[in-house]
């Protein structure tokens, strides 16, 4: 297929190869040559061989061919009767050498600084980690302010306009409640860090919804993790707000050491959220520690809901299962609202609202599903992770709907999530959100709040949402946007429209997905260029394992200092073709470098107990 | 994978849609697919009848070996369907 002027001039210094057979006496023009980012497919199946070729940039001059030729024939000088020479190349190639998908913190920045009177040109053949100091009084001064930005900004924020005050806009507390055992008794109550559990609550959350047959109530504790469980749809803190607070603010007194996890079958026994298929024993379908997943040693309140048969897979039946199980939890929190202070640990865990005026203004935008049935989402319920009060986003339309950070942590998402188990955001991900947090406690950065966007199922829907998206973002006039989405399918569609329509309003834009092996973007543009990959699993699919491919904090980390680089200027390198799982294990070493912590990563499904067959079979 | 690369176009008709899924026929009765929606990019509501096209390879067998998580897996949940049809089955016969 042939290229446009722009494409050549992007591709410039890329083998220049023909499209399509051309005559002899042919004046090259963009159009007559092949698009230079299909070629390392082409070279591997063997079809083409760069050797040799002219560059793109040297043969769009008025050259012309002497010899008629087939398509995909290279450019070679025996072939044309002029072109140009290479001109020094404006950007330092160690770009194109190094393997990395994303830019270091501290990028070696080589720069070509234009100066007025006499020349300093720069070429840097191949190289890493080059520092370049110029003496300021250099080319007669003028070099200082060119030179300034780039260097800079390699420090991120070194030279930031005058230091302004932070603003603590609102503060979220969490008052903790230990809980060290879960039993059933006449009443729900919390005595002494004991939760019971009312006997027969099961017949009042049956009854208040109609779809729902029966409901039963498991507690696994620690040391009962190898138990058969129905699909996990979701696990969710137990939460409430303390007084008349609302979500986002105050207090919020929440349970630790339990959690509700939502399971269930229709009449028929099959799987609610049939597809997302991760029942089976606990302890080895759960990647245990996860934002999104309970940690080891914490107490399961799981419910097993049957709903009428059929009902699995129209939107009324899990969301059925989802109030029904809030029948339970929402007894607990009128409990939990009754607890004396006294019994609370004394320290409050605190979260601030911090805006920094001065520094990187970013957002945080979070694509969630709306596809239906179980690609759906409750917003703000009047409770944390509650039901009451809450709409479903593909009722509202998908539309962007912002967020501060701290409604976020304090569960303005009850999520009905369904495929797939191992990169879906479950409830208890959004309360321990680690690139809100992340971005929240950047000293540099100015996170201005959260957008929900939800992905709807037809095309055409996609595109309306995201073009609110980027009218969003414009309005809102940031330096700098993270998106991430969950799971994969085809909100990668509405994913990468969304990067484009916050990158072509010159927005740098980061976007994190699991892709890997199996979640490939199925599209992609121009403004995907800083990209982080969610995937932890060692083949890079999707592997059944609850939660395993979910944004962690070290997917976090990547990302904040990917924006950084991309707003200070720097540019963000090529991937391979192929997921490789070193670049993210450089990119890692490199932050750790530049800013002298250590980052923990998070093991894999590796860590999980499983049969022998299957150890054989995957390592 | 031994034949992964060899990519086949295969066509199929929507012979049952749901929120959250619709049910594929391949063309031929070559069998039968159901996926969540999220998995098929569309540009128009589902219904019966409209056909859908995609490239997929030949299934290939990986080994011999059986992998036990899977079979008690399933063995349990057909044991508790099983279950759950008996009794439905005494309920009716009451």
């Amino acid at each position: 297929m042939s290229i446009t002027a722009e494409t050549a001039k992007q591709h410039a210094n890329d083998p220049a190869v023909l499209c399509c057979r051309a005559e002899e006496g042919t004046v090259l023009a963009p159009s007559n040559f092949e698009d230079p980012a299909i070629f390392p497919d082409l070279i591997d199946s063997g079809l083409l061989n760069t050797d040799g070729a002219l560059k793109l940039g040297q043969v769009l001059n008025g050259s012309k061919l002497t010899k008629t030729v087939d398509s995909l024939t290279p450019i070679t000088p025996d072939i044309i009767d002029k072109y140009d020479e290479l001109e020094g190349e404006e950007e330092a190639p160690a770009e194109e050498a190094a393997p990395a998908e994303e830019a270091p913190v501290a990028a070696p920045a080589a720069t070509l600084a234009p100066v007025v009177g006499g020349t300093i040109k720069l070429h840097i053949g191949e190289g890493k980690n080059i520092d370049i100091e110029l003496p300021a009084g250099l080319g007669g001064g003028a070099v200082a302010a060119p030179a300034a930005a780039p260097v800079a900004a390699g420090a991120a924020e070194a030279a930031a306009p005058a230091e302004q005050e932070e603003k603590v806009v609102r503060t979220l507390s969490r008052r903790h409640l230990r809980i060290d055992k879960v039993e059933r008794g006449p009443e729900t109550k919390i005595e002494n860090h004991v939760l019971y559990i009312e006997e027969g609550i099961e017949e009042k959350a049956v009854e208040s919804e109609k779809l729902v047959q029966s409901l039963k109530i498991d507690v696994i504790t620690p040391d009962n993790y190898h138990t058969y469980s129905e699909t996990i749809m979701d696990i969710q803190p137990i939460a409430t707000k303390e007084g008349e607070a609302e979500l986002g603010e105050g207090v919020t007194r929440v349970l630790d050491g339990v959690l509700m996890v939502v399971s269930g079958t229709d009449a028929n026994g099959v799987q609610i959220g049939e597809f997302g298929s991760s029942e089976g024993y606990i302890d080895e379908n759960m990647m245990w520690g996860r934002p999104g997943a309970a940690d080891k040693g914490e107490t399961l309140i799981k419910t097993e809901v049957v709903i009428d048969a059929g009902k699995n897979m129209e939107r009324p039946g899990p969301i059925a299962a989802h109030k029904a199980t809030d029948v339970i939890t929402d007894a607990i929190r009128k409990a939990l609202k009754k607890v004396d202070e006294s019994e609370f640990e004394a320290d409050l865990e605190e979260f601030k609202q911090v805006r920094r005026p001065g520094k990187k203004k970013v957002v945080v935008i979070k694509e969630i599903m709306g596809q239906g049935a179980m690609h759906d989402n409750f917003l703000f319920p009047v409770e944390p992770v509650g039901t009451l009060g809450a709409k479903p986003n593909v009722d509202m339309g998908n539309v962007p709907i912002a967020a501060s950070p701290l409604e976020v942590l304090d569960g303005c998402i009850h999520a009905l999530t369904c495929i797939g188990p191992a990169s879906k955001e479950m409830s208890r991900h959004y309360w321990r959100e680690p690139l809100v947090l992340e971005a929240l406690h950047d000293p540099e950065l100015d996170l201005c709040g959260v957008i929900f966007v939800g992905s709807p199922q037809a095309n055409s829907e996609k595109f309306y949402v995201s073009r609110r998206l980027g009218q969003m973002v414009e309005l809102l006039d940031v330096d700098g946007a993270f998106v991430t989405t969950e799971g994969f399918g085809n909100n990668h569609v509405d994913f990468v429209t969304h990067i484009e329509n916050i990158g072509k309003r010159g927005i740098p834009v980061v976007g994190f997905s699991f892709c890997a092996a199996q979640g490939a973007l199925v599209v992609g543009n121009k403004y995907c260029n800083a990209m982080i990959d969610n995937n932890k699993s060692m083949s890079g699919i999707e592997n059944e394992v609850l939660e395993c491919n979910t944004l962690c904090p070290e997917d976090a980390v990547r990302g904040v200092a990917m924006l950084k680089a991309e707003m200070a200027g720097e540019e963000v390198k090529a991937p391979e073709r192929k997921y490789n799982v070193n670049v993210k294990t450089n990119n890692l070493e490199l932050i750790e470098k530049a800013t002298g912590k250590k980052i923990e990563t998070v093991e894999n499904e590796q860590s999980l107990p499983m049969s022998e067959k299957r150890r054989e079979k995957y390592d | 994978m031994k034949y992964g690369d060899k990519i086949i176009r295969v066509e199929g008709v929507i012979v049952e849609v749901h929120d959250g899924a619709i049910g594929i026929d391949l063309k031929g009765r070559l069998g039968y697919l159901e996926v969540p929606v999220r998995m098929v990019i569309s540009d128009y509501p589902f219904e019966v009848g409209q056909t859908v096209a995609w490239n997929m390879s030949f299934i290939e067998q990986e080994g011999p070996e059986v992998d036990e998580k899977y079979v008690s897996r399933l063995n349990i949940y057909t044991q508790k369907r099983r279950d759950i049809a008996a009794k439905k089955k005494d309920k009716e016969e009451d």
